[in-house]
């Protein structure tokens, strides 16, 4: 199993999601709202509550991973390597996964993504819901995904055009890209404020009559991953 | 005035980003000379005039520039990470000082494409600082560029000419009628009067010895 950000993913009690934009927003004095806002690269950022119930003997290659990641170091995490966790960004959409495979991008200008080579369905059948995830290009090639903000139907022309999540981030040219959708879509996380970890005595385990473990891990803080945006 | 459409009357909302163009002059008197350094707090490259802004990622902020109804000089700030790009030989290995900055305000559509693009400032460096900041394992590096407006270099702008014979030749080089004004610099003239003191290197007179003699 892979371990690291993944482990920390895989095992967490609790996880938030924020995707909130930059943006200044003032009360005029009738309390009208004015906003400012900046178009940045609005990444993805996840904070993950862990248990302490990690046995340290069972901990020490996560212990070594977490260490050698640092606070500066990202990782791909997805959601589908966990089968307990494969609901979550699941597909919502009808196409199977041989029609998506086809599909390419015809273009993507702003947050507006345009998709091509779709396939032979009716009209009203629905290609993506809200919030599904589409990763543009092959696995590890733009793991940055983006999400798509309605519903968008078959409809009769060749290609659909869909309003993501956040603009296009992705420096090079992405047209005559496949796509990836829903729960295999990839994240590029590094963690900024790497929790520590501290040795709780407990879970005394015995192998012949050595002891081989005594302590839980206590972690000093949620991990809160950062989209690594830096390469997109 | 440029009519701005995306701040009239009061929207509710606007998308903006600041698009920063550094000139810097290699050789004095050659203003061809340059070389320019482009970035932008966007999210993605933008070609503006034909200047493309790369979005660094490494403009960390622009300071506050005064807007006012009537012309008013003001500073302004921009600092930049010093673990980004070229940031520290840009103020270390060029003649930063003296170049032109230029601040532009971009805004954005609803679907994050510019639309339209304003000066905000333009001014001469004027200084740059580098600060390294550790504490205790967060060790962050800044790079500011300080800028005054056009305004503030024309209120420090010597305007006509010294009544010495350097500036006065500056401008008609075969005018000596200033050339003696060094002999007399400093010295005390009471014109029309009679003498009672000299000034420069005379003695101040002694108020104790008596009143001058007029003949």
């Amino acid at each position: 199993m892979a371990t690291g950000l993944q482990t920390i993913l895989n095992a967490c009690d609790s996880l938030s999601i924020d995707r909130r934009r930059v943006a200044g927003i003032q009360f005029a004095r009738n309390e009208q709202p004015r906003i400012s806002q900046t178009p940045t690269l609005n990444p993805w950022k996840m904070t993950l509550t862990m248990p302490n119930s990690f046995r340290y003997a069972d901990s020490r290659n996560l212990i070594e991973t977490l260490d050698t990641l640092d606070r500066f170091t990202p990782q791909l995490i997805t959601f589908s390597s966990n089968p307990k966790l494969s609901w979550f960004f699941r597909y919502q959409g009808t196409m199977t996964p041989s029609q998506i495979a086809n599909i390419t991008v015809t273009s993507y200008v702003g947050d507006q993504l345009v998709l091509g080579n779709l396939p032979v369905l009716p009209s009203t059948r629905v290609l993506f819901e809200p919030n599904d995830l589409i990763q543009i290009g092959a696995v590890d090639e733009h793991p940055f995904p983006f999400t798509s903000n309605n519903r968008v139907l078959r409809g009769t022309g060749a290609t659909v055009t869909l309003t993501t999540s956040r603009p296009n981030i992705i420096t090079g040219s992405v047209v005559g890209d496949s796509i990836i959708v829903g729960n295999p879509c990839q994240f590029y996380m590094f963690c900024p404020n790497m929790p520590t970890y501290k040795f709780m005595p407990g879970g005394w385990q015995v192998r012949g009559s050595t002891t081989i473990n005594n302590a839980y891990l206590e972690w000093s803080d949620d991990f809160a991953l950062y989209e690594w945006v830096a390469t997109a | 005035m440029d009519n701005i459409p995306e701040v009239a009357d009061s929207p509710p909302r606007i998308n903006t980003a600041e698009f920063i163009k550094l000139t810097v002059f290699n050789e004095y008197g050659n203003v061809a000379n340059t070389n320019v350094y482009t970035f932008s707090s966007a999210y993605r490259a933008e070609v503006i005039d034909g200047v493309t802004y790369l979005p660094m990622g490494g403009l960390l902020a622009v300071g506050v520039q005064n807007r006012d109804l009537r012309v008013t000089s003001s500073d302004t700030t921009i600092a930049l990470s010093g673990i980004s790009g070229n940031n520290i030989p840009l103020v270390l290995g060029t003649k930063i000082r003296g170049s032109e900055m230029e601040i532009i305000r971009g805004f954005y559509d609803d679907n994050y494409e510019l639309a339209n693009t304003y000066p905000r400032f333009t001014g001469i460096i004027t200084n740059y600082a580098i600060l390294n900041d550790r504490e205790d394992i967060d060790d962050n590096f800044t790079v500011s560029v300080s800028a005054s407006s056009y305004r503030t270099i024309f209120e420090n702008r010597v305007a006509g000419r010294y009544t010495n014979q350097e500036s006065w030749q500056t401008y008609s080089p075969g005018d000596n009628s200033m050339n003696n004004v060094y002999s007399i610099a400093g010295r005390t003239f009471d014109f029309g009067k009679p003498v009672v003191a000299s000034g420069g290197g005379g003695t101040p007179r002694n108020p104790f010895e008596g009143p001058v003699r007029r003949n």
